[in-house]
């Protein structure tokens, strides 16, 4: 595109002007703008504006303006008061010179803003602004300004001025309190500025008072007191009073703009902010008069159009939210008040709870209403625990209290579902409002409990019972979201069991059976089945203090576990509720066993992989709790480890023989992979069913086999993640441990043996079928971990011999031993030695004869991993892991990494450890920190087991330091140098910390790594040798102690110098 | 500390007006039901057209005696499978670090739109665990198949 040459005529200029504001392209707008500002910002500038002025075009004139301002706010400084006062004169009298010409609103008021930009840059030129632009306007000219003739009030001025005038005054008032009102209050700069704008405070008065008065102006006018005391508000200096008092004398004149139902709005709106954000500006007889006017019958009006159905655009609930801006302002007042008018001034704040139309969509008014009852019941909370004088109480509380009795009330009606109808053509905004608004009414029950108690349950307990008499539907699911909102309050609270028997003996099993959800997605049964299933989930302790009806609440949970819909929310349900009361229905085990078999093989689909882990967890902690010594136990146990199995077998021969594949068979389809999160808009049924049918249709159609393989691998997935369920619901709790007969278990040692065989054969074979699976390797590692946190013996707590053979044959995917027939090769190398990791720490209990030969077995097999690895940071949680396990290994048993076998793999590993040290990737090298800190403050203690003697060890660490000190202090120093980020200093502080405690040298070392040629501090210019001097002479003169860090911390600050900056 | 309560109050109050779709935030109760405004228990949703869409991941939030002038700790419980999430849960993130990106005017809304933001964006630079760091940087197919079970083990009702 050409450029745009710059125009060498005044009309060249004005048709440019006009191509600005036509429709054109971007690139060509951008281009005449640039050419534009720089007219604008040349020395011609000034005098271009003038001569644009005198065009009568409305955007040439608007352009001039802008052309001032734009110079006003570059070239201001270079600018004579006689020449500034010649500007406001100018100005002043484009404002007439426009006003007379008819000129477009929109160039009168950026005439208006020009003055406050001059306003801006000259407050000491223009004190009384106000009065002064008032005073030309009633002259009809620029007068300068000390030409104002003082005598005359302002009052008289404004009264003399036409309605046109009048407005430009109010324009210009309204522009000038928002535009200084932006500039920084605290800065020195502004200071003049405000000074002059408050001081404008009884001239504000006077316009704005003439301002009620035009009928035509009231609007303009509203807004602009709202901008003043807004203004007034955070102004430090109004406390003065110069504002504020006249401010506060126009209140009474705004009150009647309430009654004009053009202005309603505005006036609402005015009222609402300040009483929400500056209540301190009414002063008692403003509230006085505002509280009658709001219980004048013009209002019983207004509050009559809101609630029944005036509510449905924002703009309706304006009156509302004004009643409810005043009862915030007034919540102490009214809630203390035994009055007659502040109990009907609550009552009305309490129905607007209760409008017409469902929330939120269809009632506007329902949330900011909440959210005025959440604060009344706070500050009532406050007021009763902060009084511990009673008698100051025990006047006002009971009729508080029954206010909150009517919101609960009405909150109860307000929570209740829509028609299906209805509820399917609201958007998805008004949806969550809806669902969103529920929960706020929760979090205000909680509240409202602390308030009334019990009062609150047993009401909501009635309302459950009305409902269930009616069988409505609606107000049952409302009860009991209710009482279930109440759960943190009083779940452990005995006293509730009372209320809760009612409603559990009110045939709420029967009801919650009977209400079957099905695949058409009715909503109404839906809901009430969902809450009543978190309901039984969140009163678990009910069920402990009332097991007759725990194994009611079991058996509904299990019978929703295949529900499409609910599954995974009933499974849940299920298995909090079998963990907490996991003793109470042992007896019950063999019928949930066997229930399980029975909706294995009955159902029409697979269940919800996720429900199954769910109940198979449940189970498991039934089964774990059962008492000890029994034979029972591991039976049941090994019949539900059976019905797992027979699915790895499968699995297993699939995946070698395709053939075998019948999607027709129950057994196979749970290998169909369903993505996505079951729910009420997404029905696990129906996706899963699509799921079937395109794997048919696409071996159809393509002529090629079903993915056997992919559902191979999904049948064992899903099954051994249940496995994995099953050891952490065999983890001991501490609850069952107290109820636990006979102590320590007597599992019949054969048996369990057995059991353990099978189990760890089993997922070596899975894991060699599937060994690119990371799913399956995971999950064999759950495994293996759940059994590590146990001390009790159990099917997953292996032997440590079992343990490590496990380990030692693994490798990673691209070793080069990965051919070897002994080998297994694991896509996840960085979590199985995670595990390896959380295998040494579970070695507290076991005999150190044991656990010897099993960590000198394990040991070289983890620094073999690393060697293999090639660049340390090429997997950094295999190199983090690695480090880890070796420091967990040397604290506990200093003697054994001397002695790793074969000789130099500890020369290797503390090579690998220093690279890591002075390598880029945080999490390895916060571990070889962690692993250097300890290496180098070893302190054997005596142990019999150990072939090496205390001084031994100690002497070898020596030893080794004297060789890889010197690298150590210099990875060291490269780090503090400046390589590391700034969250990793405080890591590296330690391994420093210790170097110096420790060892002799440590100075010698450190002071050689700082004056190396290329240590990176060397970078920083301003970085001297006294700077590095300094440095070590405080660190060494330290001796390890805590303000080590602020040392190390300021130093490499210096050593980035200017570079500085977060680098992590 | 009276600085601190003022503030949480005032916090409480803007949440209650205004919060974004889908979170929750509400300080704790002690055991007589009075609200402990130094300990919050929120939700962040996975925002929409993510991975994340359709969970709900409870967050702890402690404030500090000093807080607003230092910032509040976020904890994921139970722990999340997140690169920037640390083993224990804690949120690794600047705006909440004293040291990087905390300033006393960022809002309990904005820490929590942060999270949420951080949920699909994470920040290779400030790994806090490794197993998900890794996947992250190596494998994004099963970083993403962890993710979307972690979505549906923690489904948003």
């Amino acid at each position: 595109m050409e450029q745009i040459p710059l125009p060498s005529s005044l009309e060249e200029v004005q048709n440019l002007i006009r191509a600005l504001y036509q429709p054109n392209h971007p690139d060509t707008i951008s281009q005449i703008q640039d050419v534009l500002q720089r007219l604008q910002r040349s020395d011609e500038g000034w005098r271009l504006a003038q001569d644009l002025f005198q065009n009568r075009e409305d955007n040439i004139r608007f352009f001039a303006v802008l052309t001032i301002i734009v110079k006003l706010n570059r070239d201001s400084a270079a600018l004579t008061d006689d020449l500034a006062k010649e500007l406001l004169s100018t100005l002043i009298n484009w404002v007439f010179q426009s006003l007379a010409e008819g000129s477009a609103s929109f160039v009168v008021k950026k005439l208006c803003s020009a003055l406050i930009t001059f306003f801006l840059h000259f407050p000491a030129l223009w004190e009384q602004s106000i009065r002064h632009f008032v005073y030309c306007l009633d002259v009809g000219s620029a007068v300068p300004v000390e030409g104002v003739d003082e005598k005359l009030p302002t009052t008289v001025l404004v009264e003399g001025l036409e309605p046109q005038r009048l407005k430009v005054a109010i324009w210009f008032a309204t522009a000038l309190v928002d535009e200084v009102g932006k500039t920084d209050m605290n800065s020195a700069k502004f200071m003049p500025v405000h000074e002059k704008t408050v001081k404008n405070g009884p001239d504000v008065g006077c316009l704005l008072a003439r301002g009620f008065a035009a009928q035509e102006i009231q609007s303009d006018t509203l807004s602009c007191f709202q901008s003043w005391i807004l203004y007034a508000q955070r102004v430090p200096l109004s406390t003065s009073g110069v504002l504020l008092d006249p401010l506060r004398q126009l209140v009474a004149l705004a009150l009647p703009c309430f009654a004009s139902p053009h202005l309603f709005n505005t006036a609402a709106e005015l009222f609402s902010d300040v009483l929400s954000n500056y209540s301190n500006f009414f002063t008692p007889e403003h509230y006085q008069a505002l509280f009658e006017l709001l219980n004048s019958p013009w209002a019983e009006q207004q509050y009559s159009q809101l609630i029944h159905g005036k509510n449905h655009e924002e703009d309706g609930i304006a009156f509302g939210v004004l009643l409810l801006a005043y009862g915030e302002a007034k919540v102490d007042e009214l809630m203390k008040s035994t009055s007659q008018s502040a109990q009907n001034f609550l009552s009305k704040l309490a129905g607007l709870l209760a409008a017409d139309g469902f929330m939120v969509g269809q009632d506007h008014i329902f949330v900011p209403a909440l959210e005025f009852w959440s604060t009344f019941a706070e500050t009532m909370i406050d007021a009763v625990y902060a009084d511990d004088d009673d008698s100051l109480v025990v006047g006002w509380k009971s009729y508080a209290e029954e206010h909150i009795k009517m919101v609960v009330s009405n909150c109860w009606r307000k929570i209740q579902w829509p028609p299906l109808d209805l509820y399917s053509e609201w958007d998805s905004t008004e949806r969550t409002g809806f669902s969103d608004a529920r929960k706020d009414v929760a979090d205000l029950l909680q509240s409202v409990h602390t308030i009334i108690g019990k009062t609150l349950v047993s009401h909501l307990v009635s309302a459950y019972q009305a409902g269930v008499n009616g069988q409505n539907w609606i107000e049952i699911e409302a009860s009991i979201y209710c009482l279930a909102a109440l759960s943190d309050c009083i779940a452990e609270d005995e006293g509730i069991d009372g209320f809760f028997n009612q409603v559990f003996n009110a045939g709420f099993f029967k009801l919650m059976a009977k209400t079957n959800t099905g695949a058409d997605g009715d909503l109404a049964p839906y809901r009430l089945k969902q809450t009543g299933l978190q309901f039984i989930e969140r009163y678990k302790e009910y069920f402990v203090r009332n097991p007759h009806h725990l194994f009611e609440a079991l058996s509904l949970l299990f019978q929703s576990v295949n529900d499409p819909v609910l599954g995974s929310h009933s499974a849940r349900a299920f298995s909090s509720l079998c963990q907490s009361n996991g003793p109470k229905v042992a007896g019950q085990v063999d019928t949930l066993v066997e229930e399980y078999r029975l909706l294995r093989e009955n159902r029409q689909l697979p269940l919800d992989p996720l429900a199954e882990e769910r109940v198979i967890l449940g189970i498991t902690c039934i089964i774990q709790a059962c008492p000890k010594g029994e034979d029972r136990r591991l039976e049941v146990f090994w019949r539900l480890y059976s019905l797992l199995d027979e699915d790895f077998v499968r699995a297993i021969k699939l995946k070698e023989d395709p053939a075998l594949l019948d999607l027709d068979d129950a057994n196979y389809q749970r290998g169909v992979v369903v993505e996505g999160i079951p729910g009420p808009h997404s029905n696990w049924m129906v996706r899963f069913n699509h799921q079937l049918q395109q794997y048919k249709q696409t071996a159809a159609a393509q002529g090629v086999g079903i993915p056997s393989g992919e559902i191979a691998l999904q049948i064992a997935t899903r099954s051994l993640r249940c496995l994995s369920n099953m050891a952490r619901g065999m983890q001991d709790s501490a609850e069952v441990n107290l109820e636990a007969e006979g102590g320590r278990d007597r599992l019949p040692e054969d048996r369990l043996k057995l059991l353990q065989t099978t189990i760890i054969s089993r997922m070596a074979q899975l894991r060699r079928t599937f060994p690119r699976s990371s799913e399956i390797a995971d999950c064999v590692y759950n495994v293996y971990r759940a059994g590590f946190i146990e001390s009790e013996p159990g099917p997953f707590v292996f032997p440590p011999e079992s343990v490590v053979d496990f380990f030692v044959v693994q490798r990673a995917e691209n070793s080069n031993r990965a051919g070897d027939p002994n080998i297994m090769t694991t896509p996840k190398l960085g979590t199985l030695l995670s595990t390896a990791c959380t295998f040494v720490g579970s070695l507290h209990g076991t005999p150190d004869s044991v656990v010897r030969p099993q960590l000198a077995r394990l040991l070289p097999w983890v620094i073999s991993l690393l060697q293999e690895m090639g660049e340390p940071e090429s997997d950094t949680e295999v190199a983090q892991n690695g480090i880890c396990f070796v420091q967990r290994v040397m604290t506990k048993y200093p003697d054994l990494p001397f002695m790793a076998k074969p000789e130099g793999i500890l020369e290797f590993f503390l090579g690998f450890a220093i690279k890591v040290l002075g390598g880029k990737e945080p999490l390895p090298k916060g571990a070889a920190a962690d692993f250097w800190s300890a290496f180098m403050s070893l302190k054997p203690s005596y142990s019999s087991t150990s072939p090496l003697s205390a001084p031994e060890i100690q002497s070898l660490v020596a030893s080794v330091m004297q060789d890889v000190g010197p690298l150590v202090a210099q990875t060291l120093m490269d780090n503090i140098g400046g390589n590391a980020a700034r969250s990793e200093l405080d890591k590296l502080s330690d391994p420093l910390k210790k170097l110096i405690v420790n060892h002799v040298h440590a100075q010698q070392w450190l002071q050689a790594a700082l004056f190396r040629d290329d240590f990176p501090g060397n970078k920083t210019k301003t970085l001297g040798p006294e700077d590095k001097m300094l440095f070590l002479k405080k660190v060494v003169g330290l001796r390890g102690a805590r303000q080590t860090n602020t040392v190390v911390r300021e130093f490499w600050m210096a050593c980035r110098g200017a570079n500085y900056a977060y680098a992590s | 500390m009276a600085l601190c309560q003022n503030r949480l109050q005032e916090e409480r109050q803007q949440w209650r007006k205004d919060h974004p779709f889908g979170f929750y935030a509400r300080p704790q109760k002690n055991a007589q039901g009075v609200l402990d405004l130094r300990v919050w228990e929120c939700g962040i949703p996975g925002k929409e057209k993510t991975i994340w869409e359709g969970g709900l991941f409870k967050m702890t939030v402690t404030f500090p005696d000093e807080y607003p002038t230092k910032p509040p700790k976020c904890k994921f419980v139970p722990p999340l499978f997140h690169p920037n999430v640390y083993p224990s849960g804690t949120v690794c993130l600047s705006i909440l670090n004293e040291e990087e990106a905390w300033k006393p005017a960022i809002t309990i809304k904005q820490i929590l739109l942060g999270v949420q933001d951080l949920l699909n964006d994470p920040n290779p630079e400030s790994p806090a665990q490794a197993e998900a760091y890794n996947l992250f940087k190596k494998d994004k197919i099963e970083y993403e198949k962890r993710i979307k079970r972690a979505v549906r083990e923690n489904q948003a009702p």
